[in-house]
């Protein structure tokens, strides 16, 4: 018993060793995860502001300036253009030098004094739905509040008042009020709506996993590239410990990982710690385990490093894509929504919104654990079985 | 001239023979495109909400029957004696509806009253969707039990969406990660077979052969520029089939964009290939690139104008942000060249940089070896 710990402890400090020595590796454990988080949370970032806005105006009249500045007010759309026709607008909007424009007709000012229901026209380039969807629901916002300031502000005329009568005389009483629902939106967890919480705290898991698999494959392969596989082999230590030798100190090294990324998410983009520290860094754990499986299993696929570094190439996009890091899960066509539960990182994602933004614990979040960790339990065994049977 | 082609057919029977190789440049690129085309998107339907209705009357029944009817919401259970808040801390709901108590007798008597949206915003995007789908539901519907119709207001939106009018998001999805695959393997495949002659010292034959610098190079560039382009019609087909895309523009302007850009971006991996004699390290540097940058800093999924100022000036310089613009104008808005015939120019303007860089170094190479 003892004599079997020794020969791990052996192996265990010659892993820690070469990894000690090997700077390249300390380097890629600092740089990639800093810079990808720091780029992913940056660059995408849906939030619609400057929105370029065409106008064209047949109108021009005070009502209808009125009606462009409450569009500019709003930080979601700015003008960037006055057109004659709406056939050169749509030009533009064609050629993509704007995202929207509006219509405003030649009658729009008569029919406001008349109090009359004007119609204006709002075109949006829908190229991009996502955008297309939140600006029109922004311009829906700003021209329902403009509507309740007209409303509030004129005394209604009642239908039967001659046109052009009632404006000088307030015989007509301020209209009874109506009846009228407001929807008071409290938005949780994220009132800012900071897009960064989001990806950040879905791309740590798939950092982790991405981390891992690339640093573990990379130690197995050198064994093999330099043929230093056989000489492990000579070791009278078993199969099992000189997996569980090598896996030991490149672990110890990624959680630190864990801690680097939690520190840019919070210096860097405010993302709060509401939940358990110690269930985020177990969980986190738990992925950089799947991905060192993941890795030791490319690894007895192939021969060299630039193999292995292609064959990830097959693994790593779904294993980012389908889990919900970067775009919603609710998303995605039906079909694909159940595959996401085979991926350790969708549940780190879960696992990792609810306590950091959410300030959930264990007694929520278990069904993703247990998830977690069974995946990390598989992989890791399928690749211990795969590197023995190559050792053989 | 003979050597150029000489050295082309020389280095697509070496492309041939590597089956990794193959797979990497005819099947991934499209097992890629299937998988991003599919995967991202940011239309979000049928959001699982639940509703708390404290006044349990007709008119708050039909509220929550206007919930229903909204493709954006689809209702499920609350547990009886349970918060709506939890539903939402457990991921079972994505918003909460309470309409409090009084809410029938409010509307009866005239008076104004509100009604309770919580809404999980921990995905921001999709946040700030449902926010504006659960006002427009609660809008409408306050209108009509007001009595006002539409046209009633003083204003009234037409909102017209044009070039795709369901919003499908892989219409917009779609046609820049065919631009985004382009800028990732192509380059690959000339790096990996730059740094490969460097790696494994053929390079020393091709010194002391008869072939120049320049012939060399323009070999390299030319079998890859014609995998690439094999590749980009094979990704053109399958985004014709899978998305429904078609070409709606001028062909012309979609071909000489695509030959500029798959120009640029073999000739960048050839650089990156005569730079690093280490294949491994050479596939980083490309994947870095042609992959992180073309995918976050060209406007693929988010519009570039979000982002920050201070690391927009980057894409600039990425090719990809161009050939996206030229492949939405010419597969899903259908417009020609008026936008995009500056777009040639930049892209073989940035590849014959990345052209010259390699040839100056083999040459500097070569006369060193």
């Amino acid at each position: 018993m003892f004599v079997e710990l020794g020969r791990w402890l052996a192996l265990f400090v010659k892993e820690l060793r070469q990894i000690g020595r090997n700077r390249r590796l300390i380097v890629m454990l600092i740089i990639p995860p800093t810079v990808n988080l720091v780029l992913f949370g940056f660059a995408l970032n849906p939030t619609v502001t400057n929105l370029r806005l065409g106008v064209v105006d047949n109108s021009s009249s005070a009502e209808s300036r009125e009606l462009v500045t409450a569009f500019t007010e709003s930080l979601a759309f700015k003008v960037t253009g006055y057109y004659l026709s709406e056939s050169e607008m749509s030009e533009d909007l064609s050629e993509g030098k704007l995202n929207a424009g509006i219509v405003i007709p030649s009658d729009y000012a008569d029919k406001r004094t008349r109090g009359e229901s004007a119609n204006i026209q709002l075109l949006v380039d829908a190229v991009d739905s996502n955008t297309a969807t939140i600006a029109a629901g922004y311009a829906g916002r700003i021209v329902a509040s403009l509507n309740q300031t007209i409303v509030a502000s004129t005394p209604r005329k009642s239908p039967q008042a001659a046109p052009g009568g009632s404006a000088q005389t307030p015989s007509v009483p301020p209209r009874a009020s109506r009846a009228s629902i407001t929807p008071r939106v409290a938005l949780l967890y994220n009132p800012a709506l900071l897009n960064s919480w989001f990806i950040v705290t879905g791309l740590i898991g798939a950092l982790l996993v991405l981390q891992g698999s690339i640093v573990a494959a990379a130690s197995m392969v050198r064994e093999k590239e330099v043929g230093t596989i056989e000489q492990l082999l000579m070791t009278p230590a078993e199969a099992g410990a000189i997996i569980t030798a090598k896996i030991a100190p490149i672990f110890l090294l990624l959680t630190a990982d864990i801690g680097l990324s939690l520190t840019v998410a919070r210096i860097v983009f405010g993302v709060p710690v509401r939940g358990s520290l110690l269930l985020f860094v177990v969980s986190g754990s738990l992925c950089v385990l799947s991905g060192i499986g993941i890795g030791t299993m490319i690894a007895t696929f192939v021969n060299s490093q630039q193999q292995a570094q292609l064959m990830s190439f097959f693994v790593n996009p779904p294993l980012i894509l389908l889990s919900g890091a970067m775009t919603p899960i609710e998303a995605m066509p039906q079909w694909i929504q159940p595959l996401t539960l085979l991926n350790p990182v969708r549940h780190f994602g879960v696992i990792s919104r609810g306590i950091l933004l959410k300030g959930t614990g264990m007694d929520v979040l278990y069904p993703n654990f247990l998830a977690l960790l069974g995946f990390c339990i598989l992989l890791v065994s399928i690749s211990a079985w795969r590197f023995r049977r190559q050792l053989r | 001239m003979r050597r150029v082609v000489a050295q082309a057919r020389k280095e697509l029977t070496q492309v041939m023979r590597d089956r990794l190789t193959l797979a990497l440049a005819l099947v991934l690129p499209l097992a890629l495109l299937a998988l991003n085309g599919t995967a991202i998107s940011l239309s979000v339907t049928d959001l699982p909400i639940v509703v708390q209705d404290l006044d349990a009357t007709a008119s708050s029944r039909s509220l929550v029957e206007a919930f229903r009817g909204s493709l954006t919401f689809r209702i499920v259970e609350l547990k009886p004696d349970e918060q709506p808040e939890e539903a939402l801390l457990e991921n079972r709901a994505r918003a909460a509806i309470v309409i409090p108590r009084g809410f029938e007798r409010d509307l009866l008597r005239r008076e104004s009253t509100e009604t309770q949206v919580l809404i999980d915003a921990s995905d921001a995007n999709t946040a700030n969707v449902m926010r504006g789908a659960a006002t427009a539901v609660i809008q409408k519907f306050s209108a009509s039990v007001s009595g006002v119709a539409a046209s009633g207001l003083p204003i009234n939106l037409e909102t017209r969406l044009w070039f795709n009018p369901g919003r499908q998001s892989d219409k917009y999805i779609a046609p820049s990660m065919l631009a985004v695959g382009l800028a990732l393997f192509p380059p690959l495949l000339a790096a990996l077979a730059m740094s490969r002659e460097g790696e494994q010292k053929t390079i020393m034959q091709v010194y002391v052969s008869s072939i120049t610098a320049g012939e060399y190079l323009l070999g390299k560039v030319a079998a890859y520029f014609l995998i690439a382009l094999a590749e980009w019609f094979l990704s053109l087909l399958l985004s014709f089939a899978m998305f429904g895309l078609s070409v709606r523009g001028d062909p012309s302007a979609l071909f000489v964009c695509t030959v500029a850009y798959l120009f640029t971006n073999v000739c960048f991996g050839a650089m990156v290939g005569v730079r690093i004699p280490n294949q491994a390290a050479a596939i980083q540097a490309v994947q870095i690139v042609g992959f992180l940058l073309s995918y976050l800093l060209s406007g693929a999924i988010f519009p570039l104008s979000n982002i920050p100022v201070q690391i927009r000036w980057i894409s600039n310089l990425i090719p990809a942000r161009y050939y996206i613009d030229v492949v939405r104008d010419t597969l899903v808005r259908g417009s020609g060249w008026e936008g995009l015939w500056l777009t040639p120019f930049i892209l073989s303007g940035i590849g014959l940089f990345f052209f010259l860089m390699a040839w100056m170094r083999i040459r500097r190479m070569q006369i060193e070896a």
